[in-house]
């Protein structure tokens, strides 16, 4: 996870502990944040992550997560995954 | 050895078979990659070493095997054209394949260097070309699809319904005999995480025996911060489209842990084809195609199918040696005085006709270890190309001979010999580069020869090069300077070259990881005098250089000269015989301290007799009224003398007992046919006795 100013890049491959430390991170820090990047290469390990940002979403909906707006991830562990946010 | 250690044991025997008939196929097919045939032929074999390695639990071996029979799958089943970078990849994953046997083997931890990230090559091809899991088959791939629903105002639940049917249309259109589609509903309750359960867990073993697998998340439930719980499971439901060999039972093993409420399992009929009404006229011409098919030339690998049994060497060795028994007793038979004095004509008959049937099955039980050079000679094709890669040099190889036979013991003792001799060749016989070549007159691109056939009943494999040749004043200065020779010898072509295997000798300018250390050849001739072979080296300059290896046929038999001496019988080894003959007197000298010397062709060659070197009382006559049976060994050329030359005959060895065994200048024991035991000589340890005595 890098933090800098207003862009927080955080790695997709967060186990659940990561998430909750995480989670304790940016809730404080939500106001602040203006966008939330993925790094390359990291795939989710956990459903929990997606929900958290799409939480983090709904909270302040001028957050900027270009990941979470593409609706769609791939892996060659699980496969193409959707997700319906209906926002 | 246990059951399961022998079951192991044949496992790892067969996977080796399998990984270095794979490394030649792999070479083959870059040669030639639209020989569907042949890649048939590999993946079949990676197939098999994927079941082996999982039943014996090399699970790192099993997966790597795994994702790349997944590949090989994929082309040999759509028969698209291999792109260059891809055969690459398929030459280094044989290559991982044989690391990671030997990690298996070895039991080590730690993986090969490249394994991860020819791995990740593996699963990025497959998923750039298959639909397994990163593929995704849908057209709404990459899009997001609330984008387009939610602008109508439908549901999450309706978005992932449209989404699900498109989903199960694409992969309809996908399915093949023997895969199965699912949709997979998962409704997890809110403390599935704290349950160790996660959707992510269970899409990635969905994922991990599936050809495609696309899921869609309903993260409708997920609330603001404010009411939102991290630990807690937001996600309302998913929805996962499952494309997979997989039975249903063995799908539900991966949920059997949840509540039946929490997952729903359904299968999905494979779409119906429409019949069309000319499918008669469709037929005919399939019909027709495949009659051309037919008409194809059989692929350079396609091999009828035969019945084989793997059969233990030993059990082959002592049936070796229960045939060079009854050859014994059959000698005996044919040979002894008393049953030849019988005027019987029937007896006679018997005897020719179990001389006729005893050499019969003589040769067809030689015939069971002789094996063709054709799979040692095919993995030369790889050190070639792997060299040539290193060291940046254009080499065209030439194979001649491939089916020529020999000893099955013999081969497996050659590949690090030809090895070395093969890199040699291309790091330092052939010139530095293509620009060089060409200003010599010669073609860009250098050629290596490989070649291997009989000649006066020994093999021969010789490997030659098309370079600079050996520069004899290099070779001879070198060899002052090590110390080697002293520079007063008056030293033959042949016996120059020879001075390169001498250990620690090596005329290269530069050391690179291939050769110029000088720790080869030498090696390399000490493992062909092992096999009772010999090495010959001939080079001309600017031209070139062949390095021949000369073996016997096998290692069970020996043709020898019969010699006798002092009364007893013994076998010199026909392949070390230069040449046997009386002397004159004229040319036999005497040198106090020094032996005895026969001068030919302007060089001293010191007399072994025979009577000394293994204390036989016997008088002692002069070298001239004996014969000189000249050898060529190690040290140079010696005479042997004897007595009489009773002839040449090959006989079966004999290993000796503990108290022979220590007498090193005896190789072996032989039982002739009339029953008389001759010892087989070990010329190179023959020393003539430091002073004459006689004269």
């Amino acid at each position: 996870m890098q933090f800098d100013g207003d862009l927080l890049t955080i790695g997709l491959d967060m186990s659940m502990e990561e998430i909750r430390a995480f989670e304790q991170f940016v809730r404080p820090r939500l106001e602040y944040l203006e966008t939330i990047e993925i790094e390359e290469g990291t795939h989710l390990r956990s459903s929990a992550l997606l929900a958290l940002l799409v939480s983090l979403k709904r909270t302040r909906p001028e957050l900027k997560i270009p990941f979470l707006h593409q609706g769609v991830t791939t892996s060659s562990a699980y496969g193409t995954l959707h997700w319906m946010c209906h926002d | 050895m246990t059951k399961q250690e022998q079951v192991k044991a044949i496992f790892i025997e067969e996977a080796g078979e399998i990984i270095e008939k794979l490394d030649i196929d792999i070479l083959r097919f870059e040669e030639n990659s639209s020989d569907f045939d042949l890649l048939n032929e590999i993946f079949r074999g990676v197939h098999t070493l994927k079941g082996n390695a999982n039943a014996f639990g090399f699970t790192r071996l099993g997966e790597f095997v795994h994702h790349f029979e997944d590949v090989l799958d994929h082309y040999r089943s759509t028969k698209e054209d291999v792109e260059e970078h891809h055969l690459e990849l398929f030459v280094g994953s044989v290559d991982i394949i044989k690391e990671v046997m030997t990690c298996e083997l070895d039991v080590l931890p730690e993986l090969p260097d490249g394994y991860a990230e020819c791995l990740e090559k593996i699963k990025v091809l497959i998923a750039s070309k298959k639909n397994i899991p990163i593929l995704v088959v849908v057209e709404t791939s990459g899009e997001p699809l609330h984008d387009l629903a939610s602008e109508f105002g439908f549901s999450c639940l309706e978005q992932i319904e449209a989404g699900v049917a498109k989903s199960i249309h694409s992969h309809q259109a996908l399915q093949e005999e023997g895969m199965n589609l699912y949709r997979i509903d998962l409704t997890l309750e809110s403390d599935s995480y704290k349950r160790g359960f996660d959707h992510i867990l269970f899409l990635n073993l969905l994922g991990e025996k599936a050809k495609s697998l696309e899921s869609f998340f309903d993260m409708e439930n997920v609330k603001t911060l404010d009411q939102f719980a991290g630990d807690e499971n937001a996600i309302k439901r998913v929805c996962a489209i499952l494309l997979t060999p997989q039975t249903q039972e063995e799908i539900a093993e991966n949920f059997e842990f949840l509540c039946d409420h929490e997952y729903a399992i359904m299968v999905v009929e494979p779409a119906i084809t429409p019949i069309v009404e000319d499918i008669p006229v469709i037929l005919v011409e399939k019909t027709q195609k495949l009659e051309k098919g037919v008409s194809k030339a059989p692929s350079e690998s396609t091999t009828a199918s035969k019945s084989t049994i793997r059969i233990d060497t030993l059990k082959l060795d002592e049936l070796f040696d229960s045939v060079g028994e009854l050859v014994i007793a059959q000698n005996f038979i044919a040979q002894n005085e008393e049953i030849r004095s019988i005027e019987d004509e029937s007896i006679c008959r018997a005897i020719e006709t179990l001389s006729k049937i005893t050499k019969k099955i003589q040769d067809r039980v030689m015939s069971l270890r002789m094996v063709a050079i054709r799979d040692t000679f095919d993995k030369m094709k790889r050190v070639v190309r792997d060299t040539s890669k290193k060291t940046g040099k254009e080499v065209h190889l030439v194979v001649q001979g491939e089916e020529t036979e020999i000893d099955k013991t013999m081969i497996d003792s050659l590949s690090d010999p030809l090895i070395h001799i093969i890199r040699n060749a291309i790091d330092h016989g052939l010139e530095s580069d293509s620009a060089e070549r060409i200003r010599l007159g010669k073609s860009a691109e250098g050629t290596v020869t490989l070649r291997a056939f009989h000649k006066s009943g020994s093999i021969v494999i010789s490997v030659s090069d098309d370079g600079r040749g050996i520069n004899k004043e290099k070779v001879l200065q070198k060899a002052i300077e090590r110390g080697v020779i002293t520079g007063d010898e008056n030293l033959t072509d042949s016996q120059i070259f020879g001075l390169i295997m001498q250990p620690g000798f090596s005329t290269a300018d530069t050391i690179s990881d291939l050769s110029g250390r000088g720790v080869g050849l030498d090696v390399v001739k000490t493992s062909i005098e092992k096999l009772r072979g010999k090495i010959e080296i001939d080079s001309k300059e600017g031209e070139g250089t062949t390095l021949s290896m000369i073996l016997p046929l096998t290692l069970a038999i020996i043709d020898g000269m019969l010699v006798q001496s002092a009364g007893e019988i013994y076998i010199i080894p026909t392949l070390s015989v230069v040449e046997s003959f009386r002397p004159e007197r004229e040319i036999v000298h005497a040198l106090k301290g020094q032996g005895e010397f026969v001068s030919m062709r302007g060089q001293h060659i010191p007399v072994v007799r025979l009577s000394d070197v293994f204390e036989l009382s016997s008088q002692r006559i002069a070298p001239w009224e004996g014969i000189l049976v000249c050898v060529e060994t190690e040290e140079g050329r010696i005479a042997i003398m004897v007595d009489e030359l009773i002839g040449r005959q090959q006989v079966v060895i004999k290993p000796l007992g503990k108290s022979l065994a220590r007498l090193k200048e005896i190789t072996g024991g032989a039982i002739l046919g009339s029953g008389d035991i001759a010892l087989i000589l070990n010329v190179d340890e023959l020393r003539p006795l430091s002073e004459a005595s006689h004269v």
